[in-house]
């Protein structure tokens, strides 16, 4: 009896704190959606490097070559600053080169590189849970 | 009329049921009947008493506590946790609050204050041996109570939502994220989202206000009646002996200890009942009935007015400080310009400084060590004795490997503070 009823209260205690962690995790968020628009291609004329902060989001053409380089630091996410050689992180000193390989700091792997389609009605897309190699362009 | 008279008298009375004491029953029983009083014991030993050996720390940390809880609950009647309104009214405290920007202060440095005195006190407790058995348990009661104060004052950090908070806690949940295996799932669900957004904030509002509050408070109150089950303070066991001269005139001694160290209880005569006081049964021979004549003195009022010293001392320099120096508050919240260099409150920046070297081992794997080491403290150093002194001689080893520790530790904070610049670089503060 003793042992049937601490069975019970321990397998309700487990299926209570299972249950208040399945409660605390969202399902939905409320943030930044993770696929945005962002202008004509013709808006980036080749040599561009523009960074959408809010996007934390880097823009990169080079003649018909687009492509979307991740400006969230890899080591703890602030915002890496566009510089001569790259990419730098105020934060803790990462710095990365042209492709955001790193180059110095202590950022443990590249900055990823994000997908870029054309929407229909013709603007340039970027979906941030989708992530393709490095060196991959978006053919303009 | 005459009960009309007595009246307050009356009222009076049923509230505190003793007069103040003149006697030593009073003493007793001021302690025993008062809710308030009655978490202390009736005596204390002497030792116990001397400022010098504790410094009044812990009680120091509990009341930074309670003045925390109440600017806390005053700041919360102007306090909206959204990311719309959280900075507006950071500035309505400054502006049109009356008293806003001092109770901000009080709140701010007594938070601050909280940290370093637990922090202190954790020393104390350390380098006078204290954490050995029967105190085990307590020290890891401890342990977790050192911990919930940081996670406190990193859940308050993000609520004012300026540039300072935004980042610091950006930092901060990436840390988290390193942790093996589960450290993505502790950063979603801390956050609640991807980023540092409204979800987060709301989150850490709650656990700031409610969940760790209430987890501090259980945790100090099982603190404190260890403090009193273990048998009170620690101390050198020279301080239960008592001074020569009164031993020599007292003769077979006829109080019963409550619970007689195995020693005593050999020596005490057999035939004799024992009682067991009201006090409970209690480690130690540190509880006695009777007026066995020993090493304390009555709690009241020598531990009382050692305690409102203390209590008159936290809340002077608190006032002062909230008096003499702004809580900062920087520029509201730009998700697209992290400061330069984005630096945590001080007592993390020795966590940064270790995690501008490797994010795991800087965030996760070394803090990780260094918190089991302190937890498993009183099951590692299993030695006897060195108990209740200062730097004792049998303890030179484990004191001297804490005091690396801690200055070590000290280091990387006052390297993170004052010699790092933009984009965490070297510079001198000179």
């Amino acid at each position: 009896m003793t042992w049937l009823s601490s069975f019970a209260l321990a397998s309700a205690g487990l299926i209570a704190a299972a249950a208040n962690f399945i409660f605390i995790k969202p399902r939905a968020t409320y943030g930044a959606p993770s696929r945005f628009l962002i202008g004509k291609p013709e808006d980036f004329p080749s040599g561009t490097r523009i960074s959408l902060d809010a996007h934390r989001v880097c823009v990169v053409r080079d003649g018909n070559k687009l492509a979307a380089i991740s400006t969230t630091c890899t080591h703890l996410g602030c915002i890496v600053g566009v510089a001569d050689t790259g990419f730098a992180c105020p934060c803790h000193g990462s710095r990365y080169d042209q492709d955001g390989n790193v180059t110095g700091g202590p950022a443990p792997k590249a900055l990823p590189w994000y997908q870029v389609t054309l929407a229909p009605n013709g603007e340039l897309q970027i979906d941030t849970n989708v992530q393709i190699n490095s060196g991959t362009y978006y053919n303009v | 009329m005459k009960t009309l008279l007595e009246f307050p008298r009356t009222v009076w009375d049923s509230v505190f049921r003793h007069p103040l004491p003149d006697s030593d029953l009073g003493r007793s029983q001021t302690s025993f009947t008062n809710f308030f009083l009655h978490i202390h014991p009736v005596k204390v030993n002497r030792h116990t008493l001397k400022p010098l050996y504790t410094l009044g720390l812990g009680l120091m940390s509990f009341f930074l506590f309670v003045i925390l809880v109440f600017t806390g609950i005053l700041l919360m009647f102007y306090y909206v946790p959204s990311t719309t309104q959280a900075y507006d009214r950071m500035l309505d405290l400054r502006g049109t609050v009356a008293f806003g920007t001092f109770l901000r202060n009080m709140h701010r440095w007594s938070a601050h204050g909280m940290v370093a005195i637990v922090a202190f006190h954790m020393a104390r407790v350390f380098l006078t041996g204290s954490y050995k058995k029967p105190r085990e348990f307590n020290w890891i009661i401890g342990v977790g109570l050192f911990l919930v104060t940081l996670f406190l004052s990193f859940t308050g950090y993000l609520l004012p939502w300026d540039q300072l908070a935004y980042w610091a806690i950006t930092v901060g949940t990436s840390i988290a994220g390193y942790a093996p295996v589960i450290g993505k799932d502790i950063k979603f669900l801390l956050l609640g989202d991807n980023t540092v957004g409204q979800e987060a904030l709301l989150r850490f509002y709650v656990l700031h206000v409610a969940v760790l509050p209430a987890v501090l408070t259980l945790l100090i109150a099982i603190h404190f009646w260890r403090i009193r089950k273990d048998g009170g303070l620690s101390r050198p066991p020279e301080a239960d002996e008592l001074p020569l001269r009164l031993a020599a005139s007292t003769g077979p001694s006829m109080a019963i200890t409550v619970n007689a160290t195995p020693m005593q209880l050999d020596t005490a005569p057999k035939k004799e009942k024992r009682q067991f006081g009201l006090m409970g049964i209690v480690r130690g021979p540190f509880t006695k009935t009777g007026n066995t004549p020993d090493n304390s003195v009555y709690s009241w009022p020598n531990l009382l007015t050692a305690e409102l010293f203390v209590f008159i001392l936290t809340v002077a320099i608190i006032l002062v400080l909230a008096l003499c120096f702004q809580a900062p508050l920087e520029e509201p919240v730009n998700i697209s310009h992290p400061p330069n260099p984005a630096k945590a409150p001080w007592y993390f920046l020795g966590l940064q400084e270790l995690v501008s070297y490797s994010a795991f081992w800087g965030g996760v794997g070394i803090p990780g060590i260094e918190v089991l080491i302190l937890f498993l403290c009183p099951f590692l150093d299993r030695k006897p004795g060195g108990v209740g002194k200062w730097f004792a001689k049998e303890r030179m080893l484990p004191n001297t490997l804490f005091m690396t520790f801690a200055i070590l530790n000290v280091m990387f904070v006052i390297v993170g503070t004052v010699f790092r610049g933009p984009n965490w670089e070297f510079v001198s503060p000179w």
